[in-house]
């Protein structure tokens, strides 16, 4: 227990960072805001598969370790602003910031809670795990006044079309958060006949949080990692890959 | 039992605490009536309504209460052909048998004549096979490793190329 | 291996269904199909569809209703279901007995170990096994857990459907004191598969016993509290009372169970009817009530709950020392035979039909979720009242999405 248990999460430059290095612990240290600016996603965690060996050795790339990941595809590549809003090139930056500000601050999730999952969703909006430490409280009805869709439970074929739609009527900037297994990637569902097996097939997804259902904590956690998206505006815009995506030679 | 004794198609069993009764379609409605309204019986409550597909013939079976007996009562319609399987529906007696029926139809395509409103509840309404079945197989029956037996529908990617594609703006039918 | 030819890829259309875009518009595009159908979508002057949709604050969880208003009025209403219909049956049939305990898990996903609890009685019935008995009172003692902090969360969501906003916070303290308790032992918040075949999971430690000691010694003046803010409401009181009514005749042809039925006067209880585990030897009452209406629901939830707390008492008390789980083989293979198994759910009568083929994999295993029943209520209920108190007399049937539409 005294090594750090995230690498993503150790601050760079690393002079005297905690042995345990929690996302809680910088609340109390950046003055407003959710995370601080240094700390990002630096490298994808690649764990080494140690379990099996395929049948055909050239699949799977022949053993070499796994791709990088797609966000990381988003850093080398181009980082300038990509929202709707490209008359905002000529404000400088400052601007910029501080509508991200305001935006990671008051996300307003729609409630979307489909099943098991919508359970934990509630507890974590709850007095015990409070959601509306990070100001996303109001839980809208309406798809009109939502910035983040918490896609929470199982999605079926026949929820996919009204799903959707409730996407496709939020404005933009709108985020969507993938909860659950079954929304990340069909889950315990995923041979079934009538479930999509997972949100990213029909929807663009900014952040998935696993788990069957998820904690409170770990959504609180996904969401605060929705937050560091925006703030580093990585945040997919308007330019998003709908479906799940896996590096060719696979 | 001796009054509806002689519509039986099979031996009445008993196991445990449940009596199981066999009877053909078409004795539906006068034993499930007998046993609701006579008072020697008085099964009044439906527990469960639900259809069987054995490999050969299809089946519906309800459970029952009673407040006389402590023993509940199986009744399972059997016979009915896999193509055209047709039962006399219970709705005049229960209503709540209606959304049961609903779902037997739904999952197995048995007809159940006299329920008012036979249509999908589970699946959505154009939606052309019945799950349940044991002839409809999921993925899952063909496949016994990871990949083997059907295709993934994920859209590849050169490593290090822009994921920036333009969002499909049509419903949701994904790109294949 | 199967013939390659009726391998379902899943690109089939029949497997990867494209929603109609008008599946959620409230007049359906094709002619009726049923007598109901057509009685249904018939307009009459004035009336008016009005499409509660699949995603709306007081339907629990994705339940579409297609209500027919004639101003404020509602005159018919037609429940669409499946929104969350996710093939738990054909998924069970597709693996193992054990399986099936962690596929049905999510069918009541409050109170899962309900749900949990069907596969398991239904293998214990057809293979003739006796549960340990420290296993049974373990059993009983979660399942009544989770009863009370099902109906907690039924009464914070009651109030929440009325408009109240504080009583569901309440709830969920109570809820989420329970639900740790049961993580110490289960690992799990909600979907805990924590019931074997047999058995349970694991033995009580000191975690659970000491969260448990804590919260009983408040859970008779947390109860109080939480009441004393909803019970004599004179809003919450008026807004309930009255509506909704089901008499004992349209119950019982309704097939409803649970809390529905007994507020109706009649006591139809499966712990008492047909005894199961070990609750012929516990020492509680069937609390029942005649009016019928929202009101008396609620009061016998909360009657409901204070048995409950007694239940808990008596199994801590004498809960006897032994093993926790009956010495059954890996893999089971059970010899063909039928079996139905019921249970008292917190909303009501939960059966399960299994039958067993000689294999490894249950033939057909079919849960049934008293919420089913109980929300055809729906029908009969609602017409007549205006939108608003429609909201709280769907909530006061406490219906539970995942079950419904399995």
């Amino acid at each position: 227990m005294s090594e750090p248990v995230n690498d993503n999460d150790k601050q760079r430059g690393g002079a005297a960072d905690p042995p345990i290095y929690m996302a809680s612990d910088t609340l109390s240290q950046a003055q407003g805001l959710a995370v601080p600016p240094e700390q990002s996603v630096d490298e994808p965690i690649v764990v080494q598969n140690t379990l099996w060996s395929a049948a055909n050795p050239q699949a799977y790339a022949g053993g070499a370790p796994s791709q990088i990941t797609h966000l990381r595809a988003l850093e080398l590549g181009d980082k300038s602003d990509n929202g709707r809003w490209s008359a905002l090139d000529i404000i400088p930056t400052k601007a910029d910031y501080v509508l991200d500000l305001i935006r990671l601050n008051s996300l307003w999730p729609l409630l979307s809670g489909l099943a098991c999952c919508a359970m934990e969703m509630i507890s974590a909006a709850t007095s015990r795990n409070d959601m509306d430490r990070f100001n996303m409280f109001p839980f809208r009805a309406s798809p009109r006044q939502a910035d983040v869709l918490i896609v929470a439970g199982t999605l079926t074929t026949k929820m996919a079309g009204p799903l959707v739609r409730l996407w496709e009527q939020m404005p933009e900037p709108k985020w969507c958060v993938a909860m659950g297994d079954c929304t990340c990637s069909g889950g315990r569902y995923k041979r079934s006949y009538a479930t999509v097996e997972g949100i990213d097939r029909v929807l663009p997804v900014d952040v998935y949080v696993p788990g069957c259902p998820p904690r409170p904590e770990g959504l609180i956690y996904g969401m605060m990692k929705l937050q560091q998206l925006i703030r580093e505006r990585r945040g997919h815009w308007a330019d998003r890959a709908v479906g799940p995506t896996v590096p060719l030679g696979v | 039992m001796e009054a509806v004794g002689d519509r039986f198609s099979g031996p009445l069993r008993q196991r445990q605490d449940t009596t199981e009764i066999r009877i053909r379609p078409q004795h539906v409605a006068e034993v499930m009536r007998t046993v609701n309204e006579d008072d020697a019986f008085r099964f009044e409550i439906l527990a469960d309504l639900c259809g069987v597909d054995t490999g050969t013939e299809m089946q519906v079976v309800y459970h029952l209460w009673s407040a006389l007996t402590p023993d509940w009562l199986r009744v399972i319609v059997e016979g009915l052909s896999r193509d055209d399987p047709r039962v006399p529906s219970v709705t005049f007696l229960w209503n709540g048998a209606e959304w049961a029926e609903r779902e037997a139809y739904d999952m197995f395509g048995i007809i159940f004549e006299g329920n008012r409103d036979l249509r999908r509840i589970y699946m959505p309404p154009d939606y052309t096979s019945f799950p349940l079945r044991k002839d409809f197989l999921l993925p899952d029956d063909a496949a016994r490793s990871p990949g083997e037996g059907f295709r993934h529908v994920e859209q590849p990617h050169q490593p290090g190329e822009s994921l920036r594609r333009p969002v499909l703006r049509q419903g949701t039918s994904e790109q294949q | 291996m199967t013939d390659p030819t009726i391998i379902r890829s899943l690109d089939d259309p029949d497997i990867w269904v494209e929603t109609p875009a008008t599946i959620y518009d409230a007049v359906p595009p094709y002619p009726p199909r049923t007598e109901r159908e057509a009685e249904f979508y018939d307009l009459r002057d004035g009336e008016m569809l009005l499409n509660l949709g699949p995603q709306h604050p007081s339907t629990h969880g994705v339940l579409r209703v297609v209500l027919k208003i004639d101003g404020e009025k509602v005159v018919d209403l037609d429940p669409v279901l499946g929104y969350l219909h996710r093939g738990v049956e054909k998924i069970c049939e597709n693996g193992d007995w054990h399986h099936a305990i962690s596929n049905c898990d999510p069918l009541e996903y409050v109170a899962s170990m309900f749900s949990e609890a069907m596969p398991v009685m239904v293998a214990e019935k057809l293979l003739d096994l006796p549960v340990p008995r420290r296993a049974e009172y373990i059993r009983v003692l979660c399942w009544e857990l989770n009863r009370i902090s099902s109906h907690a969360l039924y009464m914070g969501w009651q109030a929440l459907d009325l408009g109240g906003l504080t009583p569901i916070l309440y709830s969920f303290i109570e809820r989420d004191e329970i639900v740790e308790m049961l993580a110490a032992i289960t690992g799990q918040r909600l979907l805990f598969n924590y019931l074997r075949i047999g058995g349970v999971n694991g033995d009580l430690n000191h975690d659970f016993l000491s969260r448990l000691g804590d919260w009983m010694s408040r859970a008779g003046a947390q109860l109080e509290a939480s009441t004393r803010l909803l019970n004599e409401n004179e809003i919450f009181v008026r807004r309930m009372s009255g509506l909704g009514v089901v008499d004992r005749e349209t119950a019982l042809r309704t097939c409803l169970s649970g809390p529905v039925l007994r507020a109706t006067g009649v006591p139809y209880d499966v712990r008492r009817a047909h005894p199961y585990s070990v609750y012929p030897e516990l020492d509680f009452d069937i609390p029942t009530r005649t009016e019928g209406d929202s009101y008396a629901r609620y009061l016998l939830h909360i009657d409901e709950v204070r048995e409950s707390i007694r239940i808990i008492d008596q199994a801590l008390h004498e809960m006897p020392d032994g093993p926790i789980m009956a010495k059954i083989p890996r893999l089971i293979r059970i010899p063909p035979a039928r079996a139905w198994v019921a249970i008292e759910s917190p909303r009501g009568q939960y059966g399960c039909y299994g039958m067993s083929d000689g294999s490894d994999q249950p033939f057909r295993l079919r849960i049934h979720d008293p919420s089913f029943f109980n929300l055809q209520a729906m029908t009969d209920m609602l017409p007549g009242n205006l939108i608003a108190d429609s909201m709280a007399i769907m909530a006061s049937l406490d219906p539970i999405m995942g079950g419904i539409d399995k």
